[in-house]
Protein backbone atom coordinates (compact mmCIF):
# COMPACT_ATOMS: atom_id res chain seq x y z
CA UNK A 1 0.00 0.00 0.00
CA UNK A 2 1.54 3.22 -0.76
CA UNK A 3 1.83 6.11 1.52
CA UNK A 4 -0.51 9.04 2.71
CA UNK A 5 -0.82 12.47 1.98
CA UNK A 6 -2.51 15.10 4.15
CA UNK A 7 -2.99 18.32 1.51
CA UNK A 8 -4.06 21.65 3.31
CA UNK A 9 -5.73 23.88 0.93
CA UNK A 10 -5.36 28.05 0.48
CA UNK A 11 -7.29 30.44 0.63
CA UNK A 12 -11.61 29.27 -0.23
CA UNK A 13 -12.93 31.04 -2.74
CA UNK A 14 -16.64 31.93 -1.09
CA UNK A 15 -17.77 32.00 2.18
CA UNK A 16 -18.82 28.10 3.33
CA UNK A 17 -22.48 26.85 2.85
CA UNK A 18 -22.46 25.51 6.84
CA UNK A 19 -26.53 24.80 6.35
CA UNK A 20 -27.77 23.23 9.72
CA UNK A 21 -28.13 20.12 7.78
CA UNK A 22 -24.70 19.95 6.60
CA UNK A 23 -23.03 16.65 8.31
CA UNK A 24 -20.38 18.59 9.49
CA UNK A 25 -22.51 20.25 12.36
CA UNK A 26 -23.53 16.86 13.71
CA UNK A 27 -19.94 16.18 14.02
CA UNK A 28 -18.53 16.25 17.69
CA UNK A 29 -15.60 18.14 16.68
CA UNK A 30 -17.36 20.82 14.98
CA UNK A 31 -18.80 22.26 18.04
CA UNK A 32 -15.87 21.45 20.26
CA UNK A 33 -13.52 23.47 17.77
CA UNK A 34 -15.41 26.66 17.27
CA UNK A 35 -16.26 26.67 21.37
CA UNK A 36 -12.18 26.62 21.28
CA UNK A 37 -11.44 29.34 18.99
CA UNK A 38 -14.44 31.70 20.21
CA UNK A 39 -12.06 31.97 23.11
CA UNK A 40 -9.43 33.60 20.92
CA UNK A 41 -11.16 35.29 18.22
CA UNK A 42 -14.09 37.42 17.38
CA UNK A 43 -14.70 35.67 14.47
CA UNK A 44 -18.03 33.31 13.74
CA UNK A 45 -17.87 30.32 11.69
CA UNK A 46 -21.48 29.92 11.54
CA UNK A 47 -22.49 33.47 10.58
CA UNK A 48 -19.32 33.99 8.58
CA UNK A 49 -19.08 37.42 10.39
CA UNK A 50 -16.71 39.06 12.81
CA UNK A 51 -18.85 40.20 16.29
CA UNK A 52 -18.74 43.85 16.44
CA UNK A 53 -16.31 44.35 13.33
CA UNK A 54 -17.08 45.08 9.61
CA UNK A 55 -13.73 42.84 8.27
CA UNK A 56 -13.19 42.38 4.95
CA UNK A 57 -14.09 39.22 3.09
CA UNK A 58 -10.56 37.99 2.75
CA UNK A 59 -9.93 37.96 6.22
CA UNK A 60 -13.00 35.87 7.06
CA UNK A 61 -12.35 33.40 4.43
CA UNK A 62 -8.62 33.01 5.60
CA UNK A 63 -9.75 32.04 9.11
CA UNK A 64 -13.01 30.34 7.95
CA UNK A 65 -10.61 28.32 5.81
CA UNK A 66 -7.87 27.61 8.66
CA UNK A 67 -10.66 26.61 11.11
CA UNK A 68 -12.69 24.21 8.59
CA UNK A 69 -9.30 22.57 7.81
CA UNK A 70 -8.55 21.66 11.08
CA UNK A 71 -12.00 20.35 12.30
CA UNK A 72 -11.56 17.84 9.20
CA UNK A 73 -8.16 17.14 10.44
CA UNK A 74 -9.18 16.28 13.67
CA UNK A 75 -12.19 14.83 12.87
CA UNK A 76 -10.15 11.97 10.57
CA UNK A 77 -7.44 12.47 13.51
CA UNK A 78 -10.29 11.05 15.79
CA UNK A 79 -11.13 7.90 12.82
CA UNK A 80 -7.72 6.78 13.13
CA UNK A 81 -6.16 8.75 9.49
CA UNK A 82 -2.60 9.36 10.19
CA UNK A 83 -0.62 11.08 7.31
CA UNK A 84 2.58 9.85 6.37
CA UNK A 85 3.30 13.31 5.02
CA UNK A 86 1.57 16.77 4.60
CA UNK A 87 1.40 19.27 2.14
CA UNK A 88 -0.03 22.49 1.67
CA UNK A 89 -1.34 25.10 -1.02
CA UNK A 90 -0.29 28.58 -0.32
CA UNK A 91 -1.95 30.06 2.94
CA UNK A 92 -2.43 26.37 3.96
CA UNK A 93 0.50 26.12 5.88
CA UNK A 94 -0.65 27.68 9.00
CA UNK A 95 -3.28 24.55 9.05
CA UNK A 96 -0.52 22.17 8.15
CA UNK A 97 1.94 23.16 10.64
CA UNK A 98 -1.08 23.21 13.25
CA UNK A 99 -1.63 19.74 11.89
CA UNK A 100 1.36 18.11 12.66
CA UNK A 101 1.97 20.05 15.83
CA UNK A 102 4.61 22.46 14.90
CA UNK A 103 2.24 25.46 16.90
CA UNK A 104 -0.92 24.71 18.57
CA UNK A 105 -4.01 25.41 16.91
CA UNK A 106 -4.48 28.42 19.07
CA UNK A 107 -1.34 29.87 17.49
CA UNK A 108 -2.13 28.74 14.15
CA UNK A 109 -5.50 30.70 14.63
CA UNK A 110 -3.19 33.80 15.74
CA UNK A 111 -0.96 33.52 12.43
CA UNK A 112 -3.72 33.27 10.23
CA UNK A 113 -5.58 35.98 11.97
CA UNK A 114 -2.55 38.12 12.20
CA UNK A 115 -1.24 38.04 9.11
CA UNK A 116 -4.60 38.48 7.17
CA UNK A 117 -4.98 41.84 9.09
CA UNK A 118 -2.03 42.68 7.64
CA UNK A 119 -3.28 41.18 4.38
CA UNK A 120 -6.16 43.07 4.26
CA UNK A 121 -4.54 46.03 5.71
CA UNK A 122 -1.71 46.20 2.28
CA UNK A 123 -5.03 45.34 0.14
CA UNK A 124 -6.51 48.87 1.16
CA UNK A 125 -3.61 50.64 0.72
CA UNK A 126 -1.90 49.38 -2.16
CA UNK A 127 -4.41 47.37 -3.91
CA UNK A 128 -3.78 44.45 -6.29
CA UNK A 129 -5.39 41.46 -8.02
CA UNK A 130 -5.39 38.08 -9.16
CA UNK A 131 -6.52 35.75 -12.14
CA UNK A 132 -6.93 31.77 -12.39
CA UNK A 133 -5.83 30.96 -16.41
CA UNK A 134 -6.60 27.79 -17.15
CA UNK A 135 -5.83 26.35 -20.68
CA UNK A 136 -2.51 27.48 -22.02
CA UNK A 137 0.82 25.97 -21.24
CA UNK A 138 3.71 28.00 -19.30
CA UNK A 139 5.61 29.70 -21.98
CA UNK A 140 1.96 31.46 -22.74
CA UNK A 141 1.33 32.74 -19.28
CA UNK A 142 5.31 33.94 -19.55
CA UNK A 143 4.28 35.60 -22.59
CA UNK A 144 1.61 36.96 -21.47
CA UNK A 145 3.27 38.48 -18.63
CA UNK A 146 6.25 39.97 -20.87
CA UNK A 147 3.85 41.75 -23.20
CA UNK A 148 2.37 43.05 -20.24
CA UNK A 149 5.86 44.55 -18.87
CA UNK A 150 5.52 47.20 -16.50
CA UNK A 151 1.89 46.13 -14.43
CA UNK A 152 4.12 44.42 -12.36
CA UNK A 153 2.44 40.61 -13.10
CA UNK A 154 4.28 37.40 -11.69
CA UNK A 155 3.50 33.73 -11.86
CA UNK A 156 2.05 33.39 -8.09
CA UNK A 157 1.27 29.80 -8.53
CA UNK A 158 2.29 26.53 -11.02
CA UNK A 159 -0.44 24.77 -10.05
CA UNK A 160 -0.04 22.51 -13.36
CA UNK A 161 1.15 21.77 -16.83
CA UNK A 162 -2.28 23.97 -17.74
CA UNK A 163 -2.97 25.65 -14.35
CA UNK A 164 -1.45 28.90 -13.15
CA UNK A 165 -2.55 32.13 -10.89
CA UNK A 166 -1.26 35.39 -12.00
CA UNK A 167 -1.01 38.15 -9.41
CA UNK A 168 -0.04 42.06 -9.59
CA UNK A 169 -2.20 45.31 -10.07
CA UNK A 170 -5.69 45.15 -10.91
CA UNK A 171 -5.38 46.59 -14.61
CA UNK A 172 -2.73 44.47 -15.14
CA UNK A 173 -4.68 41.45 -14.14
CA UNK A 174 -7.45 42.90 -16.14
CA UNK A 175 -5.50 43.08 -19.36
CA UNK A 176 -3.62 39.66 -18.71
CA UNK A 177 -7.10 37.93 -18.93
CA UNK A 178 -8.33 39.87 -22.02
CA UNK A 179 -5.17 39.08 -23.58
CA UNK A 180 -5.19 34.74 -22.16
CA UNK A 181 -9.12 34.45 -23.31
CA UNK A 182 -7.92 36.20 -26.86
CA UNK A 183 -5.23 33.38 -26.37
CA UNK A 184 -7.56 31.00 -26.53
CA UNK A 185 -7.41 29.80 -22.41
CA UNK A 186 -10.38 27.73 -21.60
CA UNK A 187 -10.87 30.02 -18.84
CA UNK A 188 -9.28 33.01 -17.13
CA UNK A 189 -11.29 34.77 -14.14
CA UNK A 190 -10.24 36.95 -11.26
CA UNK A 191 -9.73 35.58 -8.01
CA UNK A 192 -11.26 36.88 -4.91
CA UNK A 193 -8.42 38.40 -3.58
CA UNK A 194 -7.37 42.45 -3.16
CA UNK A 195 -3.43 41.90 -3.00
CA UNK A 196 -0.91 40.41 -4.95
CA UNK A 197 -0.24 37.68 -2.87
CA UNK A 198 2.73 35.25 -3.70
CA UNK A 199 4.62 38.09 -5.80
CA UNK A 200 7.46 40.04 -5.00
CA UNK A 201 5.28 43.04 -4.65
CA UNK A 202 4.29 41.47 -0.66
CA UNK A 203 7.80 40.81 0.02
CA UNK A 204 7.87 44.05 1.80
CA UNK A 205 5.81 42.33 4.44
CA UNK A 206 8.29 39.88 5.53
CA UNK A 207 9.92 41.35 8.47
CA UNK A 208 6.29 42.57 9.86
CA UNK A 209 5.32 38.85 9.48
CA UNK A 210 8.97 37.72 11.36
CA UNK A 211 8.05 40.43 14.19
CA UNK A 212 4.36 38.54 15.31
CA UNK A 213 6.52 35.43 14.61
CA UNK A 214 8.51 36.06 17.59
CA UNK A 215 5.26 35.29 20.21
CA UNK A 216 5.01 31.53 18.72
CA UNK A 217 7.10 28.89 19.32
CA UNK A 218 7.91 26.41 16.48
CA UNK A 219 8.56 23.06 17.53
CA UNK A 220 9.72 19.78 15.37
CA UNK A 221 6.46 19.02 13.00
CA UNK A 222 5.46 15.30 14.18
CA UNK A 223 4.52 14.67 10.80
CA UNK A 224 7.48 16.17 8.00
CA UNK A 225 6.04 19.03 5.95
CA UNK A 226 7.04 19.07 2.12
CA UNK A 227 8.51 22.62 1.35
CA UNK A 228 7.15 23.10 -2.51
CA UNK A 229 10.56 25.41 -2.85
CA UNK A 230 12.92 22.48 -1.81
CA UNK A 231 10.48 19.92 -2.27
CA UNK A 232 12.19 18.65 1.38
CA UNK A 233 10.63 18.56 4.00
CA UNK A 234 11.06 21.82 6.12
CA UNK A 235 12.98 21.50 9.31
CA UNK A 236 11.62 23.53 12.50
CA UNK A 237 14.54 26.32 12.00
CA UNK A 238 13.45 26.97 8.38
CA UNK A 239 9.63 27.88 9.33
CA UNK A 240 9.75 31.20 10.00
CA UNK A 241 11.52 31.54 7.58
CA UNK A 242 8.78 29.84 5.63
CA UNK A 243 6.40 31.79 7.02
CA UNK A 244 7.50 35.14 6.19
CA UNK A 245 8.25 34.87 2.78
CA UNK A 246 6.00 32.69 1.60
CA UNK A 247 3.64 35.53 0.51
CA UNK A 248 6.02 36.91 -1.31
CA UNK A 249 7.25 33.54 -3.40
CA UNK A 250 5.52 31.18 -5.90
CA UNK A 251 3.52 28.51 -4.99
CA UNK A 252 4.86 25.29 -7.01
CA UNK A 253 2.33 23.27 -5.80
CA UNK A 254 3.06 20.93 -9.41
CA UNK A 255 6.25 20.13 -8.56
CA UNK A 256 5.15 19.19 -4.90
CA UNK A 257 2.90 16.54 -6.01
CA UNK A 258 5.01 15.57 -8.63
CA UNK A 259 7.79 14.89 -5.94
CA UNK A 260 5.37 12.95 -3.37
CA UNK A 261 4.22 10.63 -6.19
CA UNK A 262 7.83 9.89 -6.74
CA UNK A 263 8.37 9.67 -2.92
CA UNK A 264 5.61 6.52 -2.77
CA UNK A 265 2.36 8.58 -2.04
CA UNK A 266 -0.79 7.09 -3.59
CA UNK A 267 -3.31 8.78 -1.90
CA UNK A 268 -3.60 12.26 -1.60
CA UNK A 269 -6.41 13.52 1.09
CA UNK A 270 -7.72 17.25 1.12
CA UNK A 271 -8.11 18.16 4.45
CA UNK A 272 -10.90 21.32 3.76
CA UNK A 273 -14.33 22.13 2.49
CA UNK A 274 -13.55 22.24 -0.95
CA UNK A 275 -12.17 20.15 -3.41
CA UNK A 276 -10.04 22.18 -5.25
CA UNK A 277 -7.13 20.73 -4.64
CA UNK A 278 -8.12 17.50 -5.72
CA UNK A 279 -9.14 18.47 -9.24
CA UNK A 280 -5.33 20.10 -9.70
CA UNK A 281 -3.56 16.76 -8.42
CA UNK A 282 -6.17 14.90 -10.98
CA UNK A 283 -4.50 16.77 -13.52
CA UNK A 284 -1.40 16.22 -12.54
CA UNK A 285 -1.29 11.86 -12.43
CA UNK A 286 -4.89 10.59 -13.15
CA UNK A 287 -3.46 7.40 -11.42
CA UNK A 288 -2.99 8.18 -7.98
CA UNK A 289 -6.72 8.14 -5.43
CA UNK A 290 -7.72 11.68 -4.33
CA UNK A 291 -10.47 11.90 -1.26
CA UNK A 292 -11.45 15.32 -0.11
CA UNK A 293 -13.02 15.84 3.49
CA UNK A 294 -15.39 18.62 1.36
CA UNK A 295 -16.96 16.01 -0.47
CA UNK A 296 -16.35 12.07 0.09
CA UNK A 297 -15.14 11.93 3.35
CA UNK B 1 -28.47 19.50 -38.56
CA UNK B 2 -27.93 15.70 -37.49
CA UNK B 3 -30.23 14.87 -34.52
CA UNK B 4 -28.26 13.67 -31.25
CA UNK B 5 -29.12 10.16 -30.17
CA UNK B 6 -29.36 8.08 -26.82
CA UNK B 7 -25.92 6.29 -27.50
CA UNK B 8 -24.22 9.73 -27.66
CA UNK B 9 -25.48 11.31 -24.55
CA UNK B 10 -24.76 8.34 -22.65
CA UNK B 11 -21.27 8.18 -24.08
CA UNK B 12 -20.79 11.50 -23.14
CA UNK B 13 -21.98 10.97 -19.35
CA UNK B 14 -19.79 8.45 -19.37
CA UNK B 15 -16.64 10.39 -20.51
CA UNK B 16 -17.68 13.49 -17.57
CA UNK B 17 -17.83 10.14 -14.84
CA UNK B 18 -14.63 8.96 -16.07
CA UNK B 19 -13.00 12.12 -17.30
CA UNK B 20 -13.51 13.21 -13.85
CA UNK B 21 -13.40 10.34 -11.85
CA UNK B 22 -16.79 10.42 -10.53
CA UNK B 23 -16.52 7.18 -8.97
CA UNK B 24 -19.67 7.74 -7.00
CA UNK B 25 -21.97 8.54 -9.58
CA UNK B 26 -23.70 6.67 -12.55
CA UNK B 27 -24.96 8.10 -15.88
CA UNK B 28 -28.44 7.83 -14.78
CA UNK B 29 -27.34 10.67 -12.37
CA UNK B 30 -26.63 13.13 -14.97
CA UNK B 31 -29.89 14.50 -16.69
CA UNK B 32 -29.25 15.29 -20.32
CA UNK B 33 -30.28 18.79 -20.15
CA UNK B 34 -29.09 19.55 -16.57
CA UNK B 35 -26.62 22.32 -15.94
CA UNK B 36 -23.37 21.00 -15.91
CA UNK B 37 -21.95 24.10 -13.75
CA UNK B 38 -23.01 25.84 -10.86
CA UNK B 39 -26.49 24.86 -9.23
CA UNK B 40 -26.26 21.79 -11.76
CA UNK B 41 -23.73 19.25 -11.42
CA UNK B 42 -21.59 21.73 -9.70
CA UNK B 43 -18.28 21.21 -12.14
CA UNK B 44 -15.70 23.96 -12.51
CA UNK B 45 -13.13 25.53 -14.76
CA UNK B 46 -10.68 23.15 -13.74
CA UNK B 47 -13.41 20.27 -14.79
CA UNK B 48 -14.16 22.31 -17.60
CA UNK B 49 -10.32 21.54 -18.68
CA UNK B 50 -10.16 17.89 -18.31
CA UNK B 51 -13.88 17.49 -20.50
CA UNK B 52 -11.67 19.61 -23.21
CA UNK B 53 -9.17 17.07 -23.13
CA UNK B 54 -11.62 14.48 -22.84
CA UNK B 55 -13.68 15.27 -25.96
CA UNK B 56 -9.94 15.79 -27.91
CA UNK B 57 -9.32 12.38 -27.03
CA UNK B 58 -12.40 10.13 -27.37
CA UNK B 59 -13.78 11.85 -29.84
CA UNK B 60 -11.65 14.11 -31.92
CA UNK B 61 -13.15 17.63 -31.47
CA UNK B 62 -11.37 20.53 -30.46
CA UNK B 63 -12.91 23.23 -28.19
CA UNK B 64 -11.08 25.95 -29.27
CA UNK B 65 -11.79 29.00 -26.69
CA UNK B 66 -13.42 30.18 -23.89
CA UNK B 67 -16.36 31.09 -25.95
CA UNK B 68 -17.40 27.89 -27.18
CA UNK B 69 -16.51 26.03 -24.18
CA UNK B 70 -19.25 28.19 -22.46
CA UNK B 71 -21.73 27.30 -25.19
CA UNK B 72 -20.56 23.07 -25.56
CA UNK B 73 -20.60 22.90 -22.00
CA UNK B 74 -24.02 23.92 -20.84
CA UNK B 75 -25.12 20.61 -20.42
CA UNK B 76 -24.49 16.84 -21.87
CA UNK B 77 -26.94 17.51 -24.79
CA UNK B 78 -25.72 21.18 -26.11
CA UNK B 79 -21.68 18.81 -25.73
CA UNK B 80 -23.73 16.12 -27.91
CA UNK B 81 -24.91 18.71 -30.33
CA UNK B 82 -21.53 20.02 -30.66
CA UNK B 83 -19.84 16.96 -31.51
CA UNK B 84 -22.39 16.11 -34.00
CA UNK B 85 -21.60 19.05 -35.38
CA UNK B 86 -18.47 18.72 -35.88
CA UNK B 87 -18.07 15.37 -36.62
CA UNK B 88 -21.04 14.35 -38.20
CA UNK B 89 -21.64 11.63 -36.22
CA UNK B 90 -25.02 9.70 -35.18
Amino acid sequence: MGRIAFCFPGQLQEGPALEDSHSLRRNPHFEEWLKRASRQTDFDLLNFSFKGEEAGYNLKLQISTYLLSMIHFFRLRAEGWVPDIITEHSMGIYAALAASRAISFEEGLFITESIGRILEREGTSSGGAMASILGLPFGDVEKIRQDLDGFGLSIANYNGSMHFVLSGNEEGIEKAIALALSRKAISATRLTFNIALHSPALSALSGEIEALLKRVEIRSPRYPILNHWTVRPLKREEIKGFLSQEIGQPVYWDRCVERLIQEGVSRFVEIGHGVTLSKLIRWIDRDVETISTGDRL
Amino acid sequence: MAEVNSELIEKLKQLIITRLKLADMTPNMIEADAPLFGDGLGLDSIDALELVLGLEKEFGVIIPDAEVGKKVFQSVRTMAQYVLDQKGMV
